[in-house]
C-alpha cells in the first residue's frame, strides 16, 4: 500500500503505475455529472479563479455527498468521462471513480501526468475516515454541488495510468 | 396477541435499517471464503474492503453504499393471518421512518408525470421521499405475517434485463442465455463481485417477481445444480471484483423457476445484483 497526501506533485504522479494500492489522504474535491461540465466550461473560459480552490495536483473523487455518504458512481457516464482530459490539463492528478475508461481518456491521462484510480464503493467505511466536509462551489447542485472533503486512507488502486489501463 | 399498529411501524423501521446497513451471515461467509481463494492481489484487497465495510456499516447501523436503494417489500401471508390496509398503511409509515433513520439518500424526484421523468421537479430533500416499489404479497402456511424488505440500487437496476428466451425445448439454451447476459451485465456494473438475482415465468411481471423471491429465498451455502452452473461460467469470463480480473466475478446465482406455459417462449428477467445486493431482512410482524 502506497500513501498518498494531496495536494500531489509531478515526481508523485511519475511514480503510479497501474495495480499500485494506494490510501489517499487530504484534501480531495468531489464532483459528478452535475458540477463537473461546469468546472469544465470555467476551464475553457480561463475563469478557475472563481471557483475558489486549486485544481492543481488536486484529486476528484466523482462521487455526490449526500446524508447516506459517499460512493464512486462510473466513470465511464459521458459528462464525468469528457471531463478528465481538460481538468488533467487544468492540474488534477487523479480522477477517482470507478468503471473502465476509454482509450482516449487514457492517452489524455498520460499527456498530463495525471491517472486515474477506482476506489471500492465502500460508504460505511469511507465514512469513518471523511474527517471534513463543505461545499465549495455551485451549492444549488444541492448533493452534486463541488465538495471539498478532508480523508484519511481513501482505499483505492490506480487503473490508469503512463498509457496504461488495468482493464 | 394482535400487534399494534406503532409497534408495526417500529418493526419495520428497524428491518429497513437493518437491510440497509447489515451483511446476512451466509453472505459474509461468501466473502471469506472468496477472499481465501482468490489469486489476484488486487481483487483480494478489494473482497477484504467489502467486507470490512459490511462491519463498519452494521457498527454504524448506516448505509452500506452512498446508494441506499429502493425499498422493495415482500410480504408473507399465512393462511389464518388477517391482514388490513391500516396494517399496509402502518408498513409504509415504517419505510418512511426506516429511511429517515438510515439515512437514505434522499433522491426521491418530485413533481408532475413530465418533471419526475426529466427531473426538472427537484429532488425532495426528505429521505423518506424514496417511495417504496408495490408490496409482493406471498401465502404461505401459519398465522403469522412476515416482511422481508430488499433494497435496489441503480446500478443493477441499469444493467438487468427482462426479456423472451427461446427454448428449443432445452433447459440448457435458457441457461445459455442468461450465462450470456450476466457476462456482459457484470462486466459493465463496475461494482462486481455480484450476486445474480434470476426469475423464469411467462410474464414480465411474473419473471421480475421471481426474481425478487428467489433473493428473498437465496442462500449462498446452498446453491442448486442449475445456480452453480452459471455462477461458475460466469465467473470463467475472468472480470474479478470491481472489474479488476480474479476468480469472482459472482459470488452466487439465486434462480426461481416459476410455473410455464405450453410454448416456445420463456420470459427470463435477470438482475445483476452489486457487492453488497441484495441487501435484505426480514421480520416477523406478527
Amino acid at each position: 500500500m502506497k500513501d498518498i497526501i494531496t495536494p500531489i506533485s509531478e515526481e508523485v504522479a511519475s511514480s503510479l503505475q497501474i495495480g499500485d494500492m494506494v490510501g489517499i489522504s487530504g484534501y480531495i474535491l468531489c464532483g459528478r455529472d452535475a458540477v463537473l461540465p461546469k468546472i469544465v466550461a470555467l476551464y475553457e473560459k480561463n475563469a478557475l479563479s472563481e471557483l475558489g480552490v486549486d485544481l492543481r495536483g488536486s484529486v476528484i473523487f466523482h462521487t455526490a455527498v449526500s446524508p447516506a455518504g459517499v460512493g464512486p458512481t462510473s466513470s465511464n457516464k459521458l459528462e464525468i468521462e469528457s471531463s478528465i482530459a481538460p481538468l488533467s490539463a487544468a492540474g488534477v492528478k487523479m480522477h477517482l471513480g470507478k468503471g473502465a475508461i476509454h482509450a482516449e481518456t487514457v492517452k489524455a491521462l498520460d499527456e498530463h501526468n495525471a491517472v486515474y484510480a477506482v476506489i471500492p464503493p465502500v460508504t460505511a467505511l469511507l465514512g469513518v475516515r471523511t474527517l471534513e466536509q463543505k461545499v465549495v462551489a455551485f451549492p444549488e447542485l444541492g448533493m452534486e454541488a463541488l465538495f471539498l472533503l478532508k480523508v484519511e486512507q481513501y482505499p483505492a488502486i490506480i487503473a490508469a495510468a503512463h498509457g496504461r489501463s488495468i482493464y | 396477541m394482535k400487534i399494534t399498529l406503532q409497534e408495526i411501524r417500529e418493526k419495520v423501521a428497524k428491518t429497513l435499517v437493518v437491510a440497509g446497513s447489515t451483511f446476512r451471515e451466509d453472505k459474509k461467509e461468501a466473502y471469506r471464503q472468496a477472499i481465501a481463494t482468490e489469486d489476484n492481489p488486487q481483487a483480494k484487497w478489494v473482497l477484504e474492503t467489502i467486507l470490512q465495510n459490511a462491519e463498519a456499516a452494521e457498527a454504524q447501523k448506516s448505509p452500506l453504499c452512498d446508494d441506499s436503494g429502493i425499498p422493495h417489500l415482500v410480504l408473507d401471508v399465512g393462511t389464518q393471518a388477517v391482514l388490513t390496509g391500516e396494517m399496509i398503511e402502518a408498513i409504509h409509515q415504517g419505510v418512511a421512518e426506516g429511511l429517515r433513520r438510515l439515512p437514505g439518500r434522499p433522491m426521491g424526484i418530485m413533481g408532475d408525470d413530465t418533471q419526475r421523468l426529466d427531473q426538472s421537479g427537484g429532488l425532495d430533500p426528505d429521505s423518506a421521499g424514496v417511495l417504496p416499489a408495490p408490496i409482493l404479497l406471498r401465502k404461505t402456511d401459519g398465522d403469522n405475517l412476515r416482511l422481508h424488505v430488499l433494497m435496489f440500487g441503480g446500478g443493477p437496476a441499469i444493467r438487468a434485463k427482462t426479456l423472451r428466451v427461446f427454448h428449443k425445448h432445452n433447459a440448457q439454451v435458457v441457461l445459455d442465455e442468461i450465462v450470456a447476459w450476466a457476462k456482459e451485465a457484470v462486466a459493465q456494473l463496475g461494482c462486481s463481485p455480484c450476486t445474480l438475482g434470476v426469475g423464469i415465468g411467462r410474464s414480465h411481471f411474473e419473471a421480475s417477481s421471481l426474481m425478487l423471491q428467489a433473493l428473498v429465498e437465496g442462500n449462498y451455502a446452498r446453491q442448486s445444480e442449475m445456480e452453480a452452473q452459471i455462477t461458475s461460467r460466469v465467473n470463467e469470463a475472468d472480470i474479478g471484483p470491481l472489474g479488476l480480473h480474479g476468480r469472482h466475478s459472482v459470488l452466487a446465482t439465486f434462480l426461481k423457476v416459476g410455473p410455464q406455459r405450453a410454448s416456445g417462449v420463456r420470459i427470463v428477467c435477470l438482475r445483476p445484483c452489486c457487492c453488497f445486493e441484495p441487501r435484505i431482512a426480514s421480520v416477523i410482524l406478527q
